[in-house]
């Protein structure tokens, strides 16, 4: 196809996307490598990086890092990924609703919108998690809660601007419903940009989880890398590798989901002809 | 020697293009003290050509062979500094969309005086009067205030005129206007056109005059050349060139051009299908923080439309023609008066009445390239309709099949995408789409108003028949009285919402009763010599 054709063109794309399907791989194999899970002791604490049973060292309680590294990518991909659903589903629809009807709906449906973006997100998404009781779930509703607005910004642009097409016109005239004229006429058409922001905000979905687990606002039943800094504050001057290898983990998967948007995005948005 | 003479002039085009050369072997002269036009459909390499002349071509777009030979030094051996130099003082352009060429924040008299002073050392206020004084000899009132308007505060005429005066402001030797009227209203276009011969009798310059309309060339031009595919076919003076022509493209362009000779006669079936009585649309601007306004777009507007025949509405831009037809199908919901159809008003339904009821009325739109969907195949485009009326998809995909191949189109078209189609084919399959739901009637918004002529011809041709064919009560909207013409049985004349004039064709064409239908018809372009 085309697209995929312009899309691996990019090295940069391409790049982001090995990074990012082998961090997917780790995170689907880790129950298999590493079947006891992260919690169990398996050493001395704080041993460092190098030893043939612990490649990534031990943290302050003597776990294995290498295998809260692993389980680390499932939490993190999971509320990132969920998180990032349910905003682009919530911003689809009520800004596809906002910018196909306009007028009352519009404004209202935007005043909603602007409630959510003039709040600090990063507050709201605290105090929200703390009420609902921190859990992955909550993770996942506050990160959604706290993302949507931007979806639903974008969208309601792209409506705004298509809904008057002719194409729209005319299947108008043909007696079609509103919704079908939303989701199989307008929707396909905006759906460029409704991708490239997804994967960015996949990125900062994992960003905002790490920071809630370094609150200590993340589930106490899992281990994140949110999670395992916050564990290794302590020992962050006597063994560096407990704090740094979860945050270079953080760091290279936004860094290969933004590498990614940027390449959906010149795939995807190029002047191609008409 | 001739002012300017092209000799061979070889136009490349980028390697992904889809043909190798723009222009191949062109070769032309204007003398001093002339208009010569180049005439060509899109595509044709025209405007290339012109803009090679102004060393203006677009990156990646080459001169690769011939001489552009100007006051006797060949522009192509030019520096880049040269050229710069000459353009504006030597060699002037105006093109066809004044809003684009016009920076719309910077008010007109510094634009007008920038190009001034950047060839003279004079001081602004000298620059502002004769700017002031360029602005006056292109007609323009209120000299004073427009020196300080912005751009989109002007009328289109207005702007064309400023385009020209800037043009002009340092006496150039040659003028190239591309296309300079084809965004423009008919009566304003007739402005523009003598404003051109007249400034170009006066300061004694020469015109190279690019555009597609036959009637311009007929009204403007000392000789013309014919362009097609990058290569001229044709070329002499107008009078030969008009009158008989030697190339068969030549002749068919000539044919193609909507004459209005054969009137088609009011038609026998008088009970009215379509009843519109009092229609008025008002659009309301403005709201929370500003003054509201309220434009009237369509002010109480009645016509019949009876089975077989064509009403055309005919109007210049903002005269509510297309707003009287989107009332009428529904697409916007009208402030007072009633459409019925068969009786039954449909101006007012609630939408769930309505839905049964769209079939029956359907649309051609104007623009071939936003009015199909891009992410569908013609097949789903074209059996779209059908299929919300429950139709089973097989059946609904033999009938499109047949549809696609009643409009002209092979039934192989089915599994391709809207882009892969030119403007006219893209206007077929448009047709098509709305012929599957067996229409009683049909509204063509200037359904060729976007189409080389050729193309327009074909269209046109085919609505006729279909129209014919399926009984079908058409409402036909347009700017082009020429087009009007062609295929209505009666016509309908609108300015600023309001009803003009209507009546049988024939009639309106030959004994118009109201100035401004006879403002309209006067300023068809070639009226007298095509």
């Amino acid at each position: 196809m085309n697209f995929l054709r312009r899309f691996f063109s990019r090295p940069t794309a391409l790049l982001g996307f090995v990074v990012f399907a082998a961090i997917v791989v780790i995170a689907l194999a880790a129950p298999l490598i590493f079947a006891r899970g992260p919690f169990v002791i398996v050493g001395m604490p704080l041993l460092p990086p190098g030893a043939p049973s612990l490649p990534a060292g031990s943290d302050v309680l003597g776990r294995n890092m290498m295998v809260g590294l692993a389980y680390g990518a499932r939490v993190s991909l999971l509320v990132g990924i969920c998180a990032t659903l349910c905003a682009a589903g919530m911003g689809v629809l009520l800004g596809s609703v906002a910018g196909y009807y306009g007028g009352v709906v519009d404004d209202l449906l935007m005043r909603v919108t602007e409630f959510f973006q003039i709040i600090p997100a990063f507050v709201l998404l605290m105090v929200l998690v703390a009420f609902l009781q921190p859990s992955l779930e909550s993770a996942v509703i506050g990160i959604a809660l706290i993302s949507w607005p931007q979806v639903a910004r974008v969208v309601r642009g792209e409506f705004l601007s298509l809904r008057s097409r002719e194409f729209v016109e005319a299947a108008r005239t043909l007696g079609m419903r509103d919704a079908a004229i939303i989701f199989t006429q307008i929707l396909p058409n905006a759906l460029p940009p409704i991708v490239v922001i997804s994967s960015m905000m996949v990125g900062n979905a994992i960003l905002a989880e790490s920071a809630l687990s370094f609150l200590g606002l993340g589930d106490p039943n899992l281990l994140s890398w949110g999670s395992m800094i916050e564990g290794a504050r302590s020992a962050m001057w006597v063994a560096w590798w407990t704090t740094v290898l979860p945050g270079l983990s953080i760091m290279i998967t936004v860094l290969a989901l933004n590498l990614i948007g940027d390449g959906l995005n010149d795939a995807l948005n190029p002047r191609r002809g008409r | 020697m001739p002012l300017l003479s092209l000799q061979n002039l070889t136009i490349a085009l980028p390697p992904h293009a889809d043909r190798p050369l723009a222009a191949e072997d062109v070769s032309l002269e204007v003398g001093r003290n002339q208009i010569v036009c180049i005439v060509g459909e899109s595509g044709s390499g025209k405007s290339l050509t012109a803009h090679a002349i102004m060393g203006l071509l677009p990156r990646g777009v080459t001169a690769a062979g011939g001489k552009i030979v100007f006051d006797g030094v060949d522009l192509l051996k030019q520096s880049a500094d040269a050229m710069r130099k000459r353009r504006g003082r030597d060699i002037a352009m105006i093109f066809q969309d004044p809003m684009a060429a016009l920076n719309p924040v910077v008010a007109i008299g510094k634009q007008v005086t920038e190009q001034i002073r950047a060839h003279r050392a004079i001081s602004q206020t000298e620059a502002l009067n004769q700017a002031g004084e360029l602005l006056g000899q292109m007609g323009l009132k209120n000299v004073g205030e427009l020196l300080k308007a912005y751009p989109h505060q002007l009328s289109g005429g207005q702007r064309q005129r400023v385009m020209i005066a800037m043009a002009l402001s340092l006496s150039p030797k040659l003028l190239i206007a591309d296309e300079p009227t084809t965004a423009l209203d008919v009566t304003t276009q007739a402005q523009i056109l003598k404003l051109i011969k007249r400034i170009q009798a006066e300061r004694d310059m020469s015109v190279l005059f690019i555009t597609h309309d036959f009637g311009v060339v007929a009204d403007m031009a000392d000789s013309v050349a014919v362009m097609r595919y990058g290569k001229i076919v044709e070329s002499g003076t107008t009078k030969e060139v008009l009158g008989s022509p030697a190339h068969d493209y030549t002749r068919a362009l000539l044919a193609a051009v909507p004459k209005g000779e054969k009137y088609l006669p009011p038609s026998a079936d008088t009970k009215a299908l379509v009843q519109v009585s009092g229609l008025t649309k008002r659009f309301r601007r403005g709201g929370l923080f500003s003054r509201a306004s309220v434009v009237t777009a369509v002010d109480q507007v009645s016509l019949t439309l009876c089975r077989g025949e064509t009403l055309g509405v005919v109007g210049e831009s903002g005269s509510g023609k297309s707003t009287l037809a989107r009332c009428v199908i529904r697409l916007l919901d009208p402030d007072a008066g009633e459409v019925l159809l068969d009786g039954a008003d449909i101006a007012h339904m609630k939408p769930g009445e309505l839905r049964p009821l769209r079939r029956r009325i359907q649309m051609v739109f104007q623009d071939p390239f936003s009015s199909l969907n891009p992410r569908q195949t013609v097949g789903d485009i074209v059996t779209a309709g059908p299929r919300i009326l429950g139709e089973d998809a097989g059946q609904a995909r033999a009938r499109a099949t047949e549809t696609l191949q009643l409009v002209g189109l092979k039934p192989e078209c089915m599994d391709r995408f809207p882009h892969e189609f030119s403007g006219g084919q893209r206007q077929r399959i448009g047709l098509a789409r709305a012929l599957m739901l067996k229409p009683d009637v049909l509204i063509a918004d200037e359904p060729v108003s976007a189409l080389d002529v050729t193309v327009q011809a074909q269209v046109l041709k085919l609505l006729d028949d279909v129209r014919r064919q399926m009984n079908l009560a058409m409402l036909f909207i347009t700017h082009d009285m020429r087009v009007a013409a062609e295929v209505c049985h009666r016509v309908m004349v609108m300015r600023h919402g309001k009803v003009v004039e209507e009546g049988p064709t024939r009639d309106i064409f030959a004994r118009p009763s109201s100035d401004y239908t006879k403002a309209l018809l006067a300023a068809i372009p070639g009226r007298q010599s095509l």
